[in-house]
């Protein structure tokens, strides 16, 4: 057996995927062929992606072998992290200390970043973001914090 | 005739205006930067800008985010020469002899050809897009739900078809998409699907946020795992004039690039990669010099560069005609029209001419200004290139969470994000293509609608999408584009020819 992993996991991924749905999807009426309720389109939708999910499983099984890759977790989430805390920061702490503690948490995914380079990029991208956020486009939020 | 001169005539008028001009030249400038630079893509960087635009008129955006597309063309054909790094997919070809050239002391020749070819072939491609605009939008006119429906089909199997990797896995991305798309209010009768509950999911996942997470923020973290390839010019540009025997040989392929991208780029699923690979094998059989390739013809940089730059162009015709985007970037911009209250369709031409004619005329204006912008400023651009990597994705992913923000006030849409951004890591390390799943998002509640109205026209029976001659037709193209697929010798052609 040369099992493709790869593809072993995106039809379970598409087969998961659509039996959460299709089970969601219970709750809708599904009206007729003529007229059709609002569970019809994701009925047809989510069939479809289970056989495909299956077609693409079992094809998998002898197309191989192409093995899982490693993840960069640690990339992925102090990224990921940057933008969640920026999200929680942001309408009490304001535009400016949410954006830098985003850059800084997101800067450490990169370990050839120094603190002096760290402190250049955040002081220029708060000079860009004000100009081009609040100075020109005026979205509606805070620059300082709010007590 | 008349009338064609007289609506290109209030196009200019509408793309001359001092903030149209300026955002064209912004979008240009932003395009062959992130041209220039390898792993920043134009799907990445339209999606970053989308909430910039929100604010500007729709002609404005649209004129600034089609800058960008066709901008990166250009940018990707310098670093090609002059590194053999391509910046964008559909300059791959041109590292080929490009960079051979650039090796025997002709660079600066190289990208001047590169330049002068895009220029021609995006002015070319420009007055097909204004002559093919109003003949099938007259068409699409005629167009019942039933034949809406299978145009659409078509165009998502045709950019499964011609999506990298695996097609089943493409098509299945594309029913993904669709899925995604079912999320909030169903239109007809109000009710919330998939919503969870959740208020904000009530008009459906944001599309911003899923481009910006899947295609931005998921790009960032792919280019962090690897490590960065520090390349160093050493070649010297010289000079940047064509001599007698180059013009002569360049001329052929420039017209034969020109004709095959403009024809690739109206392809659904076709785009600027397609025609500049179709073109390098269409010169390397027929061009006068094609014992040379290998070593540096000039042949293979005019034809493929023209081609991409034709492409870029053309592959707005089925988004203006019929409102089907043919690509990832397409959709995008149908996504931008939509926020901006635009439906796109056969209806544009006649309900926002300024937006119609005045991008054609953007078109070839930005052009011309990229053709400024890029020969005597190619050390600038060069330069970029030395901006390491770790001082650029902080401000992407800045821009990323500011702009999604914007666009509702709302940090829902910043945690979507998130969430989009670890479905698109996840489907880069499972070789799923994101780009279908992006336009069957766009596509899925279109179909919904038309499905709907066809069904209920036919009183329910399924076979109106066969006995329609239209729909019939749109509907064995899309099952020939699949079964040919499934021929071995095929397949392996389309691996060659995407694989780059």
């Amino acid at each position: 057996m040369r099992i493709n992993a790869k593809d072993l996991f995106s039809g379970l991924i598409l087969i998961v995927i659509a039996l959460v749905g299709l089970w969601l999807n219970a709750d809708h009426a599904m009206g007729t062929a003529q007229r059709m309720g609002p569970g019809y389109m994701p009925w047809l939708t989510f069939m479809l992606q289970l056989v495909l999910g299956a077609i693409i499983v079992v094809l998998a099984l002898n197309s191989g072998p192409d093995p899982l890759e490693r993840w960069a977790w640690r990339e992925m989430s102090l990224v990921l992290l940057g933008m969640c805390v920026f999200g929680l920061l942001l309408e009490r702490g304001g535009l400016f200390l949410s954006t830098t503690a985003m850059i800084v948490i997101a800067s450490l995914a990169d370990r050839t970043h120094r603190p002096l380079g760290v402190l250049g990029v955040t002081i220029f991208l708060l000079a860009l973001c004000w100009w081009v956020f609040i100075h020109e486009l005026d979205i509606r939020v805070s620059v300082w914090p709010q007590f | 005739m008349d009338l064609l001169i007289a609506n290109l005539a209030h196009g200019f008028s509408v793309a001359l205006s001092w903030n149209n001009l300026l955002f064209a030249f912004i979008g240009c400038m932003i395009g062959t930067a992130i041209g220039v630079l390898p792993g920043i893509g134009p799907v990445a960087t339209i999606s970053l800008l989308l909430p910039i635009t929100f604010g500007q008129p729709a002609t404005t955006a649209i004129i600034m985010l089609a800058g960008i597309y066709y901008g990166a063309q250009y940018g990707g054909s310098t670093t090609a020469i002059l590194l053999n790094l391509p910046g964008e997919v559909s300059s791959v070809v041109t590292t080929l002899e490009g960079y051979k050239m650039a090796r025997r002391g002709r660079a600066g020749a190289a990208l001047t050809i590169a330049a002068l070819g895009s220029f021609f072939a995006g002015s070319v491609a420009t007055v097909l897009v204004a002559a093919s605009g109003p003949l099938l939008t007259s068409i699409a006119l005629s167009f019942g739900p039933a034949d809406y429906f299978s145009l659409m089909l078509l165009g998502l199997i045709i950019a499964a078809v011609l999506a990298q990797g695996s097609v089943i896995k493409s098509v299945g991305m594309v029913v993904l998409g669709v899925a995604l798309g079912l999320v909030g209010t169903d239109v007809q009768t109000g009710q919330q699907r998939f919503t969870f509950g959740i208020p904000e999911l009530s008009d459906g996942l944001g599309f911003a946020a899923l481009a910006m997470g899947m295609f931005g923020i998921a790009e960032i973290i792919l280019n962090l795992e690897r490590p960065e390839a520090r390349s160093v010019l050493t070649t010297k540009v010289g000079s940047l004039y064509l001599n007698r025997e180059e013009v002569r040989r360049a001329v052929p392929s420039v017209l034969r690039g020109t004709l095959v991208g403009s024809a690739l780029g109206i392809l659904p699923g076709g785009g600027a990669a397609l025609a500049s690979f179709g073109s390098y094998m269409m010169e390397r059989r027929l061009s006068k010099g094609r014992a040379e390739f290998g070593t540096g013809a000039i042949e293979g940089v005019a034809g493929p560069e023209s081609a991409n730059n034709a492409a870029s162009q053309t592959s707005f015709i089925p988004l203006l005609t019929l409102g089907i985007p043919a690509n990832a970037v397409m959709a995008l911009m149908v996504g931008a029209l939509i926020i901006q209250g635009i439906q796109p369709g056969p209806r544009m031409v006649e309900a926002q001419p300024d937006l119609f004619w005045g991008l054609i005329a953007s078109m070839w204006i930005g052009n011309l200004m990229l053709l400024i912008i890029n020969l005597p400023m190619i050390g600038m651009w060069v330069k970029l290139l030395q901006v390491p990597y770790r001082y650029m994705y902080p401000a992407i992913l800045t821009f990323c969470a500011i702009g999604i923000y914007s666009i509702n006030n709302n940090v829902f849409d910043v945690y979507l994000t998130v969430l989009f951004a670890i479905a698109g890591y996840l489907f880069a390390k499972l070789k799923m293509e994101p780009a279908p799943l992006l336009i069957g998002f766009v596509l899925g509640p279109m179909m919904e609608e038309h499905l709907r109205r066809a069904m209920l026209l036919s009183r329910g029976d399924p076979s109106v999408f066969i006995e329609r001659p239209i729909s019939g037709t749109l509907l064995a193209i899309a099952a020939l584009a699949l079964g040919m697929m499934l021929l071995p010798n095929l397949r392996r052609k389309k691996e060659e020819a995407l694989a780059g």
